[in-house]
């Protein structure tokens, strides 16, 4: 046993070592650059959407450092990111976000993907005191925690497809609709349930089908089966990308024949590409559409924003990426009136931001969520084989009309 | 004798002192030392069944999970209604004083210790009966469906998740949350490694490891197997509950698959660390957890993207070069470490014949 105990020490000693001098730790602005952290998923469930996360912030901080930087107190300074897979877990993000900021010494955080993992980020950083500006954290109840240093550039989760009731209602001649309704049992997607349950109560709609989808989702077969029976006026499928291209895939397979379909993050599952006319009325919640009016100096119009993220990344933009790009801008407008390096002069900062960026407007209610810009619809509608997004509410950027209802499968070709 | 119980006990008294001030020497890395200190409790107990009984389970995830749900149903229970705390979008908000934090998460881990214990004892009385494959086939199911039951239960919020009580405001040192995990887990660290030593001391142990040799053989023996596979999963079941409980806590956010009943990950780890180290040993499944634990904080983020596949390839080396794991390895190349006695003449006899 001696022996053993005498390895067993001798690694024990070599560890403490190696600890020890590893812990030597960054400082938040290094020379030129100002260090932030993230843990984005780049493998798991949620791996497409955490690329379309991290090209997102890539693009705005190439764009800002190639564009002069952030000034603070006449110095020009530019942006780097230091990044941890989360592998799509709250446990790994919580103790990666641990790591930022203990080990790697970051001051100033980016979101991760998807509302779970920023829920299990945030008491992290509201513990050290490190301001957050999030970009895909949607679910409601990151807004009524009281968190002081979390800030997201989207819209709360509950208003995706509320509006989405509201057209069929106002489509049903203004009276109640019954609704089928499937969500995946995430933070994110049963915050839009709550937001369905909400609008269906103030319309007086009746939900006949409440459905909840497991994780990983692959199949929900046995939910349309239900609404081939019960024939309801709008079905809402919610479940992140896998939700959309499942709800789409077992849809056409079935056949199953609903007026409306409505669903959420269409455009990061490449709905219109990958199922094409499959896929066409589709109804579909988004934070941002390259077709908004909205400007900055950095990416200039929506649609050029597009383009110039096509060009690097080779795909259109899905509005993931594009509040993650923002999310960057809003760090260097916060940096730069802040004028200064002190988180809480940063935070204070934040807490005042009001801004136009090509994404839209943002500006931060109580709770930390953006106030200051609408969710939109769009409709997936085709020419031929060629199928496009096409915005249909609000009414201010609507470039089609919302086509209703959806024809029966028997008679599309 | 005497002599090998004083190296012991340099040996155990270093460790402790190293263990107590591991927060303080590497206050950066607190939270990974309180994840060691976790994983090396989930690898000891699984041990207990998979390594010294011969029951490979998947079930003690089911364990870890509900101790999880427990710490944190009871910390919030205690002194707020819970379905308004889990309710999403809940607009009130509710503060635990530093009172109310301690008793709650006291009260919590007592009873994620005790439940666990009974509903192993429970489940146990009906699937211990299954051998081999079966059994381990039906634990897994054990754990998935917790997953899947807990996402679907509103009170201990469903699919939205359940966010635990945060650290009371009131304590201004930021440092102090991670210190109170840390020497919380350290200390069932040690209260499990004291429990499974005294196993190892006792008749218990050769009963479990009877069962693992042959089981109807020492059933012939007069040996009431059934008792001793119930009361063995019933002590890791205790563990595991309070090594969930504390891991709540820690994390801060219990979501139904990914993190309390996590058998993706945390309950292949327990497996893997405890195989990697050396089942059936006593410090195999700590030196197995710590090392896998500093090869995953270590590489992993080095090769992002691919951690998992490196992982597989860990997995395949293991199994191939080390079936036995590292303690099995050292055993055979140096077997007179651990206290057998070679014929000299014997061994080189048989090498000469190779």
């Amino acid at each position: 046993m001696n022996k053993i105990a005498k390895l067993f020490v001798t690694f024990i000693s070599a560890i403490t070592l190696a600890l020890v001098s590893f812990t030597s730790s960054f400082a938040k602005v290094e020379g030129e650059y100002i260090v932030l952290g993230s843990a984005i998923s780049l493998t798991g469930k949620y791996s497409s959407n955490g690329v379309h996360t991290q090209n997102g912030y890539n693009m705005a901080v190439d764009r800002i450092n190639k564009m002069g930087g952030v000034e603070v107190q006449g110095k020009k300074y530019k942006f780097e990111i230091i990044y941890y897979d989360d592998e799509s877990n709250p446990k790994r993000a919580a103790q990666l976000a641990e790591r930022l900021i203990k080990q790697d010494g970051v001051h100033y955080m980016l979101g991760p993907y998807s509302s779970g993992l920023t829920k299990a980020i945030a008491p992290v950083t509201e513990k050290y005191k490190i301001p957050m500006v999030e970009a895909n954290g949607a679910s409601r109840s990151l807004f009524t925690k009281g968190y002081k240093y979390l800030f997201a550039v989207l819209s709360p989760a509950n208003q995706y497809l509320e509006v989405a009731i509201d057209l069929a209602v106002e489509k049903n001649g203004g009276k109640g609709v019954k609704i089928a309704q499937a969500f995946e049992q995430d933070a994110f997607s049963q915050d839009v349930r709550l937001g369905i349950l909400d609008a269906a109560k103030r319309t007086g709609s009746e939900i006949i089908i409440d459905d909840k989808l497991p994780k990983e989702l692959n199949d929900m077969a046995a939910t349309l089966a239900k609404v081939k029976a019960v024939k309801p006026d709008v079905l809402v499928v919610s479940g992140h990308t896998k939700g959309a291209l499942t709800a789409i895939r077992q849809i056409s397979e079935m056949k199953v024949d609903v007026p409306m379909l409505a669903m959420t993050h269409c455009d990061a599952a490449k709905l219109s590409k990958q199922h094409g006319k499959k896929s066409e009325f589709a109804l579909c919640a988004s934070q941002w559409h390259k077709n908004l009016s909205y400007k900055d100096k950095f990416f200039g119009s929506g649609k050029k924003y597009a383009k110039d993220f096509q060009k690097e990344f080779g795909y259109d933009p899905p509005y993931q990426s594009a509040e993650s790009s923002a999310a960057l801008l809003v760090f260097k407008d916060a940096f730069e009136r802040a004028n200064s390096f002190d988180r809480d002069a940063v935070r204070d900062a934040l807490v005042d931001t009001e801004m136009q960026t090509f994404y839209g407007n943002i500006k931060f209610g109580p709770g930390g969520q953006n106030v200051a810009k609408p969710m939109i619809l769009f409709q997936v509608r085709c020419k031929g084989d060629d199928c496009e997004n096409r915005v249909v509410a609000p009414t201010k950027w609507a470039s089609d009309k919302f086509y209703h209802p959806i024809p029966k499968w028997s008679e599309r070709s | 004798m005497d002599k090998v119980k004083q190296k012991d006990l340099i040996l155990y008294s270093g460790l402790i002192i190293l263990g107590l001030a591991a927060p303080y020497l590497f206050s950066a890395f607190k939270v990974q030392l309180t994840y060691l200190c976790v994983l090396i409790v989930l690898a000891m107990t699984w041990n207990l069944q998979g390594g010294e009984m011969g029951y490979n389970t998947f079930g003690n995830i089911l364990f870890y999970g509900l101790g999880m749900y427990l710490t944190a149903s009871v910390q919030v229970g205690m002194f707020f209604p819970l379905a308004e705390w889990t309710e999403s979008g809940g607009e009130k908000t509710f503060v635990h004083t530093t009172a109310q934090y301690f008793q709650g998460i006291g009260v919590g881990l007592l009873v994620s210790a005790i439940v666990p214990a009974v509903i192993a004892g429970a489940i146990g009385y009906a699937i211990l009966g299954l051998r081999g494959h079966y059994f381990a086939i039906c634990t897994l199911g054990l754990g998935i469906a917790a997953g899947e039951i807990a996402g679907g239960i509103e009170i201990i919020g469903a699919g939205q998740g359940f966010t635990t009580p945060p650290f009371p405001a009131e304590i201004v040192d930021t440092e102090a949350r991670g210190k109170f995990f840390y020497f919380l887990s350290f200390a069932l660290l040690v209260g499990t490694f004291i429990f499974v030593k005294y196993i190892y001391g006792s008749r218990f142990r050769l009963i479990l490891n009877a069962i693992r040799d042959n089981e109807d053989k020492a059933e012939a023996m007069g040996i009431q197997t059934m008792k001793y596979k119930i009361v063995g999963w019933m002590c890791s079941a205790f563990f595991c509950g309070l090594a969930g409980g504390i891991m709540g806590g820690l994390i801060g956010y219990i979501d139904s698959t990914d993190v309390a009943f996590d058998g993706r990950e945390m309950g292949v780890f327990m497996v893997l660390m405890a195989i990697l180290g050396g089942k059936g040993t006593l410090w195999g499944p700590v030196i197995g957890a710590t090392l896998f634990h500093f090869f995953k904080e270590g590489l992993w983020t080095l090769i992002l993207g691919w951690q998992y596949v490196a992982l597989g390839v860990l997995i395949v080396v293991i199994v191939v070069y080390f079936p036995e794991g590292l303690m099995g390895w050292l055993r055979e190349k140096y077997p007179e470490r651990f206290g057998e006695v070679i014929d000299e003449k014997d061994r080189k006899a048989q090498v000469e014949l190779k």
